[in-house]
C-alpha cells in the first residue's frame, strides 16, 4: 500500500507533498515517512495519506483557467475616472448635514 | 561512590581501568551491531525498511564514535581502538556479532528489539554517571534510541502476528542466550558501580530487561526461555571470547585498512577533517 507524504517545515506553513512510502498500515507509514523526510532535516509535522484516498482531476478532463476571454472580470475600466461629476453629491450631503444641525438646535 | 569527575586528569588508575572497561563495552556493542546492520544495504525486504535500517546503523556508528572519543581522551588513537585492535580484545556482546541467517529479517528485528531494550536501560543507568563527560552525552543518545525501539517494536509486533511468527520464534530461540551476555560482567564490574560510573549493577539491569522482554514476547505468543535454564554459549564477548562469526566480520571490516597498508583513515567532521 502506498502512502503519500506531506511535510510541514514550520508551524503555520502548508504541508507540502514530498514523496511517498510503501507501508502496510498507518503506523508503519508514519514511521517510514519520519525516517525518510524528517529524521535528518527540520520538520514540524508530517501527514501520511493513503494514495487511494486522494481524489484528482487533471488538465485532460477539465478546462482549467477557462477557454473564453473574460478580461471583463478585471474591472479596470473604472480606474481612470474624472471624479468632478460627484460635486452635486457632495453639495447635497452638506445641505443635509446643515439641516440636521438646525433641527438639533431647535430641540 | 566518589564525587563527580569532570575529565581524564582527575581519574585515579583504578578508576580509569574501570571506566575504560565500561566504555569499551558500550562502544564495541554499538560499532559491531552497526557493522552487521549495514549488511542489509540493498538487500532489506523493501526500500523503506532498507532506509530505516541504514538510518539506525548510522545512529549506532555515531554513538560508537561518542564513546570511542571518550576513550580517545584517555590516550587511545583510532587505530588502537578499531583498525589495529586484535579481535580477541573486543568486548561487545556475542548478540551483536552473530551473522544473519539467509533472509533473516526476523533475526534482525528480534536482535534489534532485545538489544535496544537493554540499551535504553543501560543508558538510563549512565545518565547520572560520576564521569561527567559520559553523563553529558546520554540525553542525546537516548533521544535517538527511541526511534530504534519504535522501529524494532513495530516490526516485531507485525512479524509475530503474521506469517513471520515461526521465524520470530526461531530467532528468539537462537538469540536469547546470546542476549544474556549483554549483562555478563567484565573484570572491573564491581568498580564500575563502586565509582558511580553506572548507577545500577548488571544484575539489576538484567532483571529490568527480563521484566520488559518476557511479557512482550508472551503477549505475542512467542515462547520466552526460562532465564535460569538458558544454556549460555561458551563465549560471552565481554571477556574477549567470541564466536567464529566475529572473527570473519573483523577480517571483513579491517580488510580495506589492511589492504591499503594501514593508512590514516579519513575522518568526516571533527578535527583534521
Amino acid at each position: 500500500m502506498i502512502w503519500e507524504v506531506f511535510r510541514q517545515e514550520k508551524k503555520g506553513d502548508y504541508h507540502k507533498h514530498c514523496g511517498n512510502v510503501h507501508a502496510p498500515d498507518r503506523e508503519m507509514a508514519l514511521m517510514f515517512a519520519e525516517i525518510q523526510h524528517a529524521r535528518r532535516m527540520h520538520a514540524n509535522s508530517l501527514w501520511v495519506v493513503p494514495q487511494a484516498e486522494i481524489a484528482e482531476v487533471d488538465a485532460e478532463e477539465a478546462s482549467f483557467g477557462g477557454t473564453t476571454d473574460k478580461a471583463f472580470r478585471w474591472a479596470m475600466t473604472y480606474n481612470d475616472i474624472d471624479a468632478s461629476f460627484a460635486q452635486e453629491v457632495a453639495d447635497s450631503e452638506k445641505e443635509q448635514e446643515k439641516a440636521a444641525k438646525t433641527r438639533e438646535a431647535q430641540i | 561512590m566518589t564525587g563527580p569527575i569532570s575529565g581524564p586528569d582527575e581519574l585515579s588508575k583504578r578508576e580509569q581501568k574501570a571506566l575504560e572497561s565500561l566504555l569499551f563495552r558500550l562502544a564495541d556493542d554499538e560499532f559491531v551491531l552497526a557493522e552487521r546492520y549495514t549488511e542489509w544495504q540493498i538487500y532489506a525486504p523493501t526500500l523503506e525498511s532498507d532506509l530505516a535500517l541504514a538510518n539506525i546503523a548510522q545512529d549506532e556508528f555515531g554513538h560508537a564514535r561518542l564513546w570511542y572519543d571518550l576513550l580517545g581522551e584517555l590516550g587511545y588513537t583510532e587505530p588502537d581502538l578499531i583498525w589495529e585492535r586484535p579481535p580477541e580484545q573486543w568486548q561487545h556482546s556475542t548478540l551483536v556479532e552473530l551473522s544473519f541467517p539467509d533472509g533473516g529479517w526476523a533475526d534482525t528485528i528480534v536482535r534489534g528489539y532485545l538489544y535496544d531494550t537493554a540499551e535504553q536501560l543501560r543508558l538510563e543507568a549512565l545518565a547520572d554517571s560520576s564521569y561527567l563527560p559520559l553523563a553529558d552525552r546520554i540525553e542525546k543518545v537516548l533521544l535517538e534510541e527511541r526511534y530504534h525501539r519504535q522501529h524494532a517494536g513495530n516490526w516485531l509486533e507485525r512479524l509475530a502476528s503474521g506469517e513471520g511468527h515461526d521465524r520470530v520464534v526461531a530467532a528468539v530461540e537462537r538469540l536469547f542466550p546470546h542476549a544474556m551476555s549483554l549483562f555478563a560482567p567484565g573484570p572491573h564490574e564491581d568498580n564500575i558501580t563502586e565509582f558511580g560510573f553506572r548507577s545500577e549493577s548488571l544484575q539489576e539491569l538484567r532483571r529490568a530487561w527480563l521484566d520488559t522482554v518476557i511479557p512482550t514476547l508472551d503477549s505475542l505468543s512467542v515462547p520466552a526461555p526460562e532465564p535460569a535454564e538458558v544454556v549460555r554459549p561458551d563465549a560471552t564477548g565481554r571477556d574477549g571470547s567470541h564466536t567464529d562469526d566475529w572473527f570473519e566480520l573483523y577480517d571483513a571490516f579491517t580488510h580495506t585498512y589492511t589492504e591499503l597498508e594501514n593508512p590514516t583513515p579519513v575522518r568526516l567532521r571533527g578535527e583534521g577533517a
